[in-house]
């Protein structure tokens, strides 16, 4: 059956999962990545290890590329952007502008794959002082030191005695405007307790949540673990603030469960930043004139039977362009994308031929 | 396809803190109060206070982006009962800079209590009353034909929240109206709710530019009110060139822009001690609060010559607490004073007939040796003038004898 490509925007693991699946299926996948290199966030962003398998990140998207490289059926586009399309599934023709240029192609079908931004700490709303001290730090800047086998204080450059975990840093908070749940943020706290534990044995490692959200079999495989396996300190409480006493960061708040104020030094916080839409989400939105809901990500109209499909026929969204999404989500929802794209160029292809 | 490693530099170790560069974007809150308060005035439920061409507005940045309007000229003065009351030098000092610059204002005789301050201790009031007491102050300015600038912090921060109140809730509407129709006053609200400060700090380079002393060797530690940026916190205003844009801009740009020395401490984002119930029914530990945790962490951190701060409470609590403490000893000693005071010293202003540095609790002669002022000369002036009023010579002190 002769067939426009299937067009996959993003190469992040939902992206490289979907132009997988679709050439699995026997599609041409046209897929497009504005940076150079292939992989999305886990790559961009040097995680460490996955969650919640633990499975070095680099290895994994590694894996997960050479899936789609060689295949003659996948053209990957690197450095490249969508900047306009035009016509309807299954005859839209996009441009792209990449490192030789404008060039228009007509694609069947469009999987929408472009991810999310990690929140960034200065538009908190409290007093976490990311940009003033050396020694608070986020998730994304701990992975990156776990990558590097290298978890010290960055002020110092010497082993911690003393970090912790903030949670809900840009999530859950209505005077921001980011009203949800990142939904991987506290499991992606405990595993890097986890590592930070192995890693510096001597180092007291805290994390301050309102509640843990550990859906599933992350509640053992990754917050029991911590507690009971890694004696990682889980405080339920709020910490509104960080200010610095001599060489330490103090970290301020409430314990809630007993009811007391806390104000204690640490030699590193980390911040939990949660998800926000990417700009690429956003702006590809606006180019395919796909609504975005209430939160600012791509909206889909099926509901919770039907995760991937967009107000616009023939194009479709998977993982976190859709809100925030773990890589179980992720993968899981470009299977699903692709499976509707198939169908969507197959019952197009079947109904030309039938007029024939 | 390589699997290039970008970003994974200096070992992984992250960039230091200065290094880090704050770029305000993502994810802006979609419902402004601004656009709500025009809604309702397309409902003809109220008249939106607009700020017109002839008050002069700058636009300044908050704390989420939103570019707020500062008028410069024809504002109405809500003054501050406490700032009456314990630091009459903090609002004529406002004045003084407003007339010294060459701006036009409103000091209005009539503009009651906003009674904030009760409200916030439990005290009295409700929100009708609350919100009728707001409305009558916006009606008057408006009749008057200037535009509101609040003094007072606890003011500033309440109107705040009679604003959302009065936004959500049509009761609260109704009946603030039929008090406001008794009154046979218009229900009008400003489209911005402006603090002083963001007057003054919107002024620092005006004021820099007529600046007679040298502060170059004054250290300032500064006092940011709660009232100010942690209530409603879209409102108050921030500066990429301050903290990284991390802190309130107001008072830390005046001593950027003075040329004093900025220094930090630990302690700058607790509350100074006055909590509003504690200094009513718990005085006590509202002076520990204020001399233990604030003047003394400044006092061991940054040793400043002053601390600065922008709320009538906070003046209040940071200086008055301090005799107490230094009677036992504790390593006190800091004098307080507004940023209005320290903008107008920088002018020229009288120490005491302009900023009533004698009503200060903390003793501040030492920093105005350190700022080059003749405090001696300045009090035989001051009393001069005194023996007029005493003998009846004159009624009271006026512009003229400044």
């Amino acid at each position: 059956m002769e067939h426009n490509p299937i067009l996959v925007i993003g190469a992040g693991p939902a992206g490289l999962e979907a132009a997988r699946g679709a050439a699995d299926l026997g599609y041409k996948t046209l897929l497009v990545e504005k940076a150079p290199v292939l992989g999305g966030n886990p790559i961009l962003a040097d995680y460490a290890a996955i969650t919640p398998d633990m499975e070095n990140a680099e290895r994994a998207m590694k894996r997960m590329i050479d899936a789609i490289i060689e295949d003659p059926l996948v053209e990957v586009r690197s450095e490249t952007t969508v900047t306009a399309a035009a016509g309807d599934a299954p005859e839209i023709t996009v441009t792209l502008a990449g490192p030789k240029g404008e060039e228009q192609i007509t694609v069947g079908s469009v999987i929408v794959c472009t991810g999310f931004q990690h929140f960034d700490p200065g538009r908190e709303t409290q007093m976490y002082g990311y940009y003033e001290y050396d020694d608070v730090i986020t998730l994304v800047d701990c992975e990156r030191m776990l990558k590097a086998e290298n978890f010290v204080q960055p002020s110092t450059g010497d082993k911690p005695k003393r970090v912790c975990f903030i949670q809900c840093v840009g999530s859950r908070d209505r005077q921001i405007g980011n009203f949800w749940c990142s939904k991987v943020c506290c499991g992606i706290a405990c595993k890097e307790a986890i590592e930070i534990r192995e890693m510096v044995p001597d180092c007291q490692v805290f994390v301050f949540y309102i509640d843990m959200r550990m859906y599933g079999f992350w509640e053992d495989e990754i917050y029991w673990k911590a507690q009971e396996d890694h004696k990682v300190n889980f405080i339920r409480g709020i910490v509104t603030e960080i200010t610095k006493r001599g060489d330490q960061v103090v970290i301020k708040g409430e314990d809630t469960t007993m009811g007391r104020p806390v104000e204690v030094p640490m030699d590193v916080v980390i911040l939990s930043v949660g998800m926000e839409p990417s700009e690429g989400t956003t702006e590809t939105a606006e180019i395919f004139q796909m609504p975005l809901e209430s939160h600012g990500f791509i909206e889909t109209v099926g509901g919770a039977l039907n995760t991937v499909t967009t107000a616009r026929p023939g194009c479709f969204a998977a993982g976190a362009s859709t809100g925030p999404a773990d890589l179980e989500d992720s993968i899981s929802m470009a299977g699903a994308a692709v499976m509707k794209a198939a169908g969507f160029l197959r019952k197009h292809t079947l109904a030309a031929s039938k007029s024939v | 396809m390589p699997l290039t490693i970008l970003n994974n530099q200096l070992g992984g170790v992250p960039p230091k803190a200065k290094d880090r560069v704050f770029d305000r974007k993502g994810k802006k809150p979609e419902h402004y109060y601004r656009d709500q308060l025009f809604e309702l005035e397309e409902k003809g439920e109220l008249v939106v206070h607009r700020i017109a061409e002839e008050q002069d507005a700058v636009e300044i940045e908050t704390k989420y982006g939103r570019k707020k309007k500062v008028p410069r000229d024809m504002t109405w003065h809500h003054k501050s009962c406490g700032q009456c009351g314990h630091i009459p030098g903090y609002s004529t000092s406002i004045f003084w800079l407003l007339r010294e610059l060459g701006y036009t204002y409103e000091d209005p005789r009539d503009q009651t209590s906003c009674t904030a301050w009760n409200y916030y201790a439990s005290s009295t009031s409700n929100p009708a009353a609350q919100a009728a007491v707001a409305l009558r102050n916006f009606a008057q300015a408006y009749e008057d034909g200037y535009y509101p600038i609040i003094h007072c912090g606890t003011s500033y921060g309440h109107y705040k929240e009679v604003r959302e109140e009065l936004i959500h809730h049509p009761k609260l509407r109704d009946q603030t109206k039929r008090v406001m129709d008794k009154l046979g006053k218009p229900m009008v609200f400003p489209e911005e709710i402006v603090h002083y400060s963001e007057w003054v700090h919107v002024m620092r380079d005006a004021i820099a530019e007529h600046q007679t002393l040298d502060f170059s060797d004054i250290t300032v530690t500064v006092h940011p009110a709660c009232h100010y940026h942690k209530l409603v916190v879209e409102d108050a205003v921030y500066d990429k060139e301050l903290y990284d844009g991390q802190r309130t801009a107001v008072v830390s740009s005046l001593v950027k822009a003075l040329g004093a020395n900025l220094a930090d401490y630990s302690t700058w984002h607790d509350c100074c001690g006055f909590g509003f119930r504690h200094i009513l029914v718990s005085r006590d530990f509202s002076r520990s609060f204020a001399t233990i945790r604030k003047i003394e962490r400044m006092k061991e951190e940054a040793n400043p010559d002053v601390t600065l701060t922008h709320d009538t409470g906070c003046v209040t609590t940071l200086d008055k607490s301090q005799f107490a403490a230094k009677a036992h000893g504790r390593n006190v000693g800091i004098p307080v004073m507004s940023d209005a005071q320290f903008a107008a010293l920088a002018m020229g202003a009288h120490p005491y007939k302009i900023c009533q540095l004698h009503w200060h609790g903390v003793d501040n002669r030492p920093l105005m040796e350190k700022m080059g002022i003749d405090h001696e000369a300045a009090w035989t002036e001051f009393e001069e003038i005194a023996a007029k009023v005493k003998s009846g010579e004159i009624e009271y002190m006026s512009w003229e004898d400044c």
